[in-house]
């Protein structure tokens, strides 16, 4: 207390100084002996607490030495979550700082990315020497699903280089993966019926299982695409077709009826997930039917292959580009989405020149325009990039009044968000605009930008701002509360905190809210908890399960899905399986239920949806924007899932990341070790050395990672060339071990 | 007059040295790939630099450099053509048709404390060869010696059985209805301004004994009383009395068992027991005063749907209601009625029933190959008992025509009315019928909600659930 007490002095006395212009020199020579006293004494929460009333945070570099300057730059990492405005990145670059001076490189990268600087990226680069460090860079840029180009400053080195791009273009991805499900004894590939488990329910099951029903059967197709994703195989869509006379792939194709065969046909992409070889040589029997659907969905099913991993030769681009301008709405969209699924964040010249030409063009439908504003978001994600607002901008301004209140036509302003997502005040211009819209899309477009371009950043004043809006009472059917209740989701999911607060208050607008507020609150939870599930989240969601209200009740049933999502979870598990027999006879519901049990033993539990990494310190934008791209579409359930743009589901591959811990000896071969896995423990501040994990197992690696789960190594022998276990880690011999036998 | 070496990806192999003539064009250089791959050149899809490698292109403006890597996407399979005949989808389908898919009839809409004739109407439905009788009355009507109204009613209840096996969704029974209250205006009573609740068991009696009016007159329906064969029991008494020593012998026709409960009554077969053992008092000529006679009845022919009715109302006086006991009073699925039959019968039920018993052996015995065999026959079933019933019950009833078809007075479980509530002019009434398939619906009005076996058997009382008040019974048959 006192301590606390010695620092709110220094900041009155501070603050009046400033206001009578007194000069501040007597007081800062006190700082700066209080501040060294401190940092020699374990006590530099305090003196960060100091230096920051007194805003010279700068003093703080010249302070840590290599025994303090961990715990100091944890606390400022810690203590920027709850800063404002602009002295959040100075405390962060003060940490930056830090690290680049005691070489603790790959922290310093966590903060580069963090900011989002590309400068301070290079420069990591450019002072690191270690080839088998740069390896490592490279593994967690990949993570975070960035693009980004090593030039020779970086490396100088030809085949180094080339090598170390390889690791950024994530081509090693599937490979790991699938030494994980080998490790983890789950290559078997498993059917619908499998995760439907109907033998567990009792005389409800399907009575007249004769008949096919097309929406069940485009269920099954998403359930097997989503358990199945990235394994290679599966059993409907690439049981080999010597088997015709059986259920061949053909077969389970045209099971599917009209559109239905888009998602079929691209499922196959999902299955092969990262495989870009294997993947592209399956797909390719699909470009030569006449049906069109199908090609639409081979166009959709490279782009999800490619999602997440770059190749030199650009088959996605290659393959897609000459079918964006067909005649066929259908087939256009298949490769404009596609196309943005695999440049998510590629930030790409070629794509821009392709799709804007779409958003002007008088012709085009209106579904192809708002796939080719969320494409050409996602691929822009968080540049603000001028030239692409505008043709949004133009777009949104040309559509008619009645296009205007069309639920795909929402999807416009959401491509808008994308493109400022996480980028706060840069979105100031475009919100000025987007004023002039028409009052039908107005408020909704404006709810939209603003939710995206605060997103991940915990800004409590934006979290308000939305709740005012949930407050008011609409006459005239306008949409934007459904932007602004999933905006608090976007905002608040930054932290713990902020999170558990955001849950609270989603509660009290289910209580008071509209019905409009009532059915997107369970996809803000979902977005909260996505494959996290909280008890008391999970109740709620349950409950919701069975509301009166359809849409709500769907919106539920989706997110217990996604709060699940990858996780097996039994409880949930057993819940849907419940839902679906008490919702057997409403086939929208029960499609529903399909599509959350798919999510739930989604890459049968390898894989997860969440776009925080890092210790939940970093977050993806591309899997964030694919995230609320969905949410978004979830809006209105009926129109875009249950309608025929059921593909959106597809945007879920953006936020899909294996869960896992896999470390790979310097040759980057999986090389297994004991570690210890188990809760992390918050060790902000916290004297001596305390302990990171609590209630850990030790298993040996390949392991999976829990929301919330920490890992460290078990063994001496090694040293792990990212203080943060999750993902790849290389391992390097320690050369102080001794074996003591 | 250059050529480049390149090399080729395709699928997971590298082709590392593949040399490119580029004076001539690409199509060749596809045909070069032919020979390595075997995909044919229009199926080969080459990645360059801003998009597909035409078989026109220029190599030069292309770009390709020495050494590059090369993708190359395609393949020899067979293109995947669309069967002739899609599938056909439930969704495609008229909404008559999707009756079949959702696996039970429609529901009814309560008209106003109108469960109590929803439920019976419901149970009644469950009775295939009732509706198939129904379905052959003439519109006209027989004429003869039934009214109007019954014949309306008839006529009404045909209508109505159709409408359920043609929807999905529920039914408003409304020309029924009013039909019903023509014919008896009891059910027409009014208590503040709205219809009454009233006792399905009455119901009940009433439209069976209307339909087996009109049904027997009709001329085309080809058993002469239709009802009673299927509903009507005969009693074979023995009327004795103990004073005198008189004894006289009568016969009687019914339309169900009656369980009585008392104190000691615990099971369905005790009820029925004592129901067949009665005390009266009437005139003795004998003794020229009145006697008490004991009355010992025993069934002489049984129907083929056996209808037990649990005696549970009864007139309080004091409420001036009818009063409800709520005792348990268990149900079995499967019932035997054999030493309630007279012993005329019992004979006539002694080589059916052998020939049951060595049917369901022979099953059980079938049953280890069928099950290494896979068929799904009894996958559903879970009892072995049910099984044999289930699969017998529709299929055999087609398969045996032709053949005699005996009864042996083994009875299945096929219908419950139960009732919810203190009176009979109170709570609710709902119906549990097992539906073709072997599922069992509890038709709640216009809501049906498919149940469990095991469940059914729970709505035997003790509490203030729904117990059963009507229980209806299919018999088991056996072809000779």
């Amino acid at each position: 207390m006192v301590k606390v007490g010695q620092a709110i002095a220094f900041a009155q006395e501070y603050a009046k100084r400033q206001s009578e212009d007194a000069p501040f020199d007597e007081l800062m020579e006190l700082v700066q002996q209080i501040v060294a006293f401190h940092m020699q004494h374990n006590a530099e929460p305090e003196a960060v607490d100091l230096l920051m009333e007194v805003e010279d945070l700068d003093l703080l570099v010249e302070h840590t030495d290599k025994t303090n300057f961990k715990r100091t730059c944890l606390y400022l990492n810690s203590s920027a979550k709850y800063l404002p405005g602009p002295d959040d990145t100075l405390v962060l670059d003060i940490a930056y700082m830090i690290y680049m001076k005691f070489e603790e490189f790959p922290r310093a990268l966590q903060i580069a990315l963090y900011l989002d600087n590309m400068q301070y990226v290079k420069q990591i680069f450019m002072t690191c020497h270690d080839l088998l460090q740069k390896k490592q860079f490279c593994y967690i840029l990949a993570r975070h699903g960035i693009t980004f180009e090593l030039d020779e400053e970086m490396c100088a080195d030809d085949e180094e280089r080339e090598g170390l791009q390889e690791i950024i273009n994530n081509s090693k991805l599937s490979e790991g993966y699938l030494t994980l499900a080998r490790d983890i004894e789950v290559m078997e590939p498993k059917s619908p019926e499998d995760i439907y488990k109907a033998h567990l329910l009792d005389g409800r099951a399907s009575a007249g299982a004769s008949m096919d029903s097309a929406r069940q059967n485009l269920a099954a197709t998403f359930v097997n695409a989503f358990v199945n994703a990235g394994f290679g195989q599966d059993k409907l869509m690439t049981v080999p077709s010597e088997a015709s006379s059986g259920s061949s792939s053909t077969n389970w194709l045209y099971k599917n009826k009209e559109h239905g065969k888009t998602s079929a046909a691209a499922s196959l992409g999902m299955i092969l997930l990262w495989d870009v070889d294997s993947g592209l040589a399956q797909i390719d029997k699909y470009f030569h039917s006449t049906d069109t659907p199908v090609i639409a969905g081979a166009l959709l099913g490279v782009g999800i292959v490619n999602c997440g991993v770059k190749n030199d030769c650009d088959p996605a681009l290659a393959l897609l580009a000459e079918y964006v301008d067909r005649e066929d709405p259908a087939t256009r969209i298949g490769a404009i989405m596609g196309l943005g699924l695999a440049y998510a964040g590629a930030q790409s010249e070629q794509i821009r020149s392709k799709l804007i030409p779409i958003l002007n063009d008088a012709k085009a439908s209106l579904d192809v325009i708002a796939f080719t504003a969320i494409s050409l978001g996602l691929v822009y994600v968080g540049s603000c990039n001028e030239d692409i607002a505008q043709a949004i901008i133009f777009a949104l301004m040309d559509r008619s009044e009645s296009e205007l209140g069309e639920p795909l036509t929402r999807l416009l302003p959401l491509g808008l968000g994308l493109l400022y997502l996480g980028k706060q005040e840069s979105v100031e211009a475009t919100a000025e605009v987007s004023k002039t819209f028409n009052e039908k899309i107005r408020k909704h477009c404006d709810m939209t930008l603003l939710s995206c371009a605060y997103a991940g950043t915990g800004n409590v004043l934006k979290v308000q701002h939305f709740l005012g809006q949930c407050a008011q009472h609409l006459e005239k059917g306008e949409t934007f509360q459904g932007p602004a209740v999933l905006g608090i989701a976007m905002v608040a999911m930054a932290e713990e905190l902020g999170l558990e607060m955001a849950i609270r208050s989603l509660e009290h607008l289910l209580q008071y809210g509209e019905q409009n507020i009532r059915k997107a609150v369970p996809l803000a939870l979902g977005l909260l908890c996505i494959s996290n599930p909280k008890v008391n989240v999970m109740d709620t969601l349950s409950r919701l399960s069975h509301d009166s209200d359809t849409e709500v009740a769907m919106a539920a049933i989706v997110s217990l899905g996604l709060i699940g999502a990858g996780t097996n979870n039994a409880r949930i598990a057993g819940m849907l399986r419940n839902l679906s027999s008490y919702y057997y006879k409403e086939p929208s519901l029960l499609f529903c239920v399909r599509i959350a049990q798919g999510l739930v033993h989604l890459g049968k539990g390898l894989l997860t949806l969440s776009p925080y990494h890092s210790e939940r310190f970093l977050l993806s934008p591309t899997a964030l924007a694919g995230l609320v791209t969905l949410l978004h579409a979830c809006l209105d359930m009926k129109a875009v899932i249950l309608g025929k743009y059921h593909y959106i589901l597809y945007f879920l591959v953006l936020a899909m990341q294996p869960r896992m811990l896999m470390t790979v000896d310097e040759n980057l071969k999986a090389l297994p070790v004991p570690v210890r896995v188990g809760q992390a423990v918050d060790v902000v501040g916290q004297a001596g050395r305390p302990k990171t994990i609590t209630g850990f197992q030790t298993h040996t690696t390949p392991v999976l990672l829990s929301a919330g789960d920490r890992a460290e190594l078990a063994t001496e022998k090694y040293i792990p060339l990212s203080p943060i276990l999750e993902g790849f880690v290389i391992l390097k011999e320690n050369p102080e071990y001794r074996d003591d036998q | 007059m250059s050529t480049l070496t390149v090399s080729v990806k395709w699928q997971k192999k590298v082709f590392p040295a593949v040399e490119i003539d580029t004076a001539q064009s690409p199509y060749v250089f596809k045909c070069q790939l032919y020979d390595l791959t075997g995909v044919p050149p229009e199926r080969q899809k080459i990645m360059v630099k801003g998009g597909l490698l035409k078989d026109d292109a220029d190599w030069p403006k292309v770009g390709v450099k020495e050494g590059q890597r090369l993708m190359m996407m395609g393949t020899a399979d067979e293109i995947i053509k669309a069967p002739e005949k899609g599938p056909l989808f439930a969704e495609d389908m008229p909404e008559e048709a999707q009756v079949v898919n959702v696996g039970h009839s429609a529901g009814l809409f309560n008209l106003g404390n109108t469960c109590y004739m929803n439920s019976t109407v419901q149970c009644l439905h469950s009775v295939p060869e009732l509706k198939s009788a129904l379905t052959n009355y003439p519109p006209s009507g027989a004429g003869n010696n039934v009214d109007q109204s019954s014949h309306q009613l008839t006529v009404a209840t045909r209508d109505l059985f159709i409408e359920l096996d043609k929807n999905a969704k529920p039914v408003a029974p409304m020309q029924f209805w009013m039909v019903l209250r023509k014919k008896y205006p009891q059910f027409g009573q009014l208590n503040n301004g709205a219809f009454m609740q009233q006792d399905a068991e009455e119901c009940w009696t009433q439209l069976l004994y209307t339909l087996s009016l009109s049904l027997k007159s009709s001329s085309s329906s080809e058993e002469p009383d239709t009802v009673k064969a299927l509903f009507g029991i005969e009693f074979v008494s023995r009327v004795h009395c103990t004073e005198s020593g008189e004894e006289s012998t009568e016969r009687e026709s019914v339309y169900s068992l009656k369980c009585h409960i008392s104190q000691e009554v615990n099971h369905l077969h005790e009820g029925l027991k004592r129901g067949l053992k009665s005390e009266l008092e009437k005139a003795s000529p004998a003794l020229g005063r009145s006697a008490i006679y004991v009355k010992d009845s025993r069934i002489n022919d049984l129907p083929r749907y056996l209808t037990v009715q649990f005696v549970r109302f009864f007139w309080k006086r004091e409420s001036n209601q009818k009063a409800k006991i709520l005792r348990k009073v268990d149900y079995p699925l499967v019932l035997d009625v054999f030493d309630l039959c007279s012993d005329d019968l019992r004979k006539r039920l002694e080589t059916p029933r052998q020939i049951l018993r060595d049917e369901e052996g022979r099953k059980l015995g079938l049953k280890v190959d069928q099950k290494s065999s896979g068929s799904d026959t009894d996958v559903k079933m879970t009892d072995n008992e049910e099984s044999a019933n289930g699969n017998g019950g529709t299929s055999k009833d087609s398969s045996l025509e032709g053949k005699e078809v005996h009864l042996t007075g083994i009875y299945d479980l096929v219908a419950v009315l139960t009732h919810k509530g203190r009176s009979a002019d109170s709570g609710h009434y709902v119906a549990w019928a097992k539906q073709e398939n072997g599922k069992w619906i509890q038709f709640d009005d216009d809501n049906p909600i498919p149940q469990r076996e095991e469940d059914i058997t729970r709505l035997s009382g003790g509490g203030d659930w729904h117990m059963a008040y009507i229980c209806m019974y299919k018999a088991r048959l056996v072809a000779m």
